[in-house]
């Protein structure tokens, strides 16, 4: 039962922790949505434990820990794979605005060039 | 209305040979606009670029090869140029071959024309051998993937025509620009063609372009361009 117990609390404090980044602006939507997501579900899971037991044996693992890992594991490798779409996005954003801060320079050195 | 061809000049830390190179291209009958594109350098190629004359795109961080050249293209798309060459900052590339580059664009023979060192019946610089091999090696992968006949896919020394440059200042490709940008071309439905060239040993800087020996860059290269054989079309634009 205690285990149960620290799991929950585990997933409680992730929850409330992201909820608190979110109300601080430290974390936006967009960043944060995953994360709440993952929360959410292992506050249910740790609520609910008998789903785990089921989905366990639903797949065939010989012990429901196991499934556990598993899940984390997924969970984990899903949001560094997320992490790292939005760190390509940040990067093309940066590109663009590098090259046209580059550009507009240079149109605006033209212009004073012609006055 | 005469055409309108600009040479795109990038250039990383070049203070040493692009005065001459701006200076060649600019004495060019071709009579292009000539834009250096300083990738960021540290040391004093913006300022040496601008005095030649050439129009000059200061990028505020090094965006390595690719950004660069997209840059050109970018400007050369909001300029309304027709044709738009690119020739390395370093001085290998002899501007007395731009018009041979500009021809299959303007007589509408090819949408992207590559300057090819291995085409030539002069010599000229050709590379350390286990360079040549890795070139060899990607000659026979473009090939193979699409068909495209190109014995220099490294070679920076290239002209395209407008459609290609609104493609390119839409999307360029920035890990491996020279040999992906045929792929690229390619797959847009451009016809590619190469015109012989001889160029010369760099006189001053390092090269770019990484070790084409080590067998972690080659497989880096073969990932990125076999990617791009399985890249939605959208995502080069429409």
């Amino acid at each position: 039962m205690s285990i149960s117990l620290l799991a929950f609390l585990l997933a409680f404090f992730v929850f409330i922790f992201v909820v608190e980044l979110i109300r601080r602006e430290r974390l936006t939507f967009k960043y944060a949505f995953a994360w709440l997501f993952f929360a959410l579900a292992g506050i249910l899971f740790a609520l609910f434990p008998q789903w785990i037991f089921s989905l366990s044996a639903f797949f065939g693992f010989a012990l429901p820990s196991n499934f556990i890992f598993f899940a984390l594991l997924g969970t984990f490798i899903f949001l560094s794979l997320l992490l790292t779409v939005f760190l390509c996005q940040q990067n093309k954003r940066n590109d663009r605005m590098a090259q046209r801060i580059g550009l507009l320079e240079l149109e605006i050195e033209t212009l004073k060039d012609r006055t | 209305m005469p055409l309108k061809i600009l040479v795109i000049i990038p250039a990383y830390n070049e203070a040493g040979a692009i005065a001459r190179t701006v200076r060649e291209v600019l004495a060019s009958p071709l009579a292009p606009v000539v834009l250096v594109v300083d990738d960021g350098s540290q040391d004093e190629t913006f300022e040496i670029a601008r005095r030649t004359g050439a129009r000059v795109v200061r990028l505020p961080v090094n965006l390595g090869i690719g950004g660069a050249v997209q840059t050109g293209y970018r400007y050369a798309a909001a300029h309304g140029f027709d044709v738009a060459l690119q020739l390395d900052g370093d001085g290998q590339h002899d501007a007395a071959y731009l018009r041979a580059l500009v021809e299959p664009v303007l007589n509408g023979q090819a949408d992207l024309v590559i300057g090819s060192r291995f085409l030539s019946a002069k010599e000229g610089f050709q590379s350390s051998w286990s360079r040549r091999l890795g070139i060899r090696f990607f000659r026979w992968l473009i090939a193979g993937l699409t068909g495209v006949r190109a014995t220099d896919p490294t070679s920076g020394f290239r002209a395209c025509g407008k459609r290609l440059i609104h493609i390119f200042a839409g999307y360029y490709p920035s890990d491996f620009p020279e040999p992906e940008a045929i792929v690229v071309a390619h797959r847009m439905g451009a016809r590619v063609a190469e015109v012989p060239v001889v160029m010369r040993p760099r006189r001053e800087g390092v090269s770019s372009i990484g070790t084409l020996k080590s067998p972690y860059y080659m497989i880096k290269v073969t990932v990125a361009i076999l990617l791009h054989m399985i890249k939605q079309r959208k995502v080069y634009g429409p």
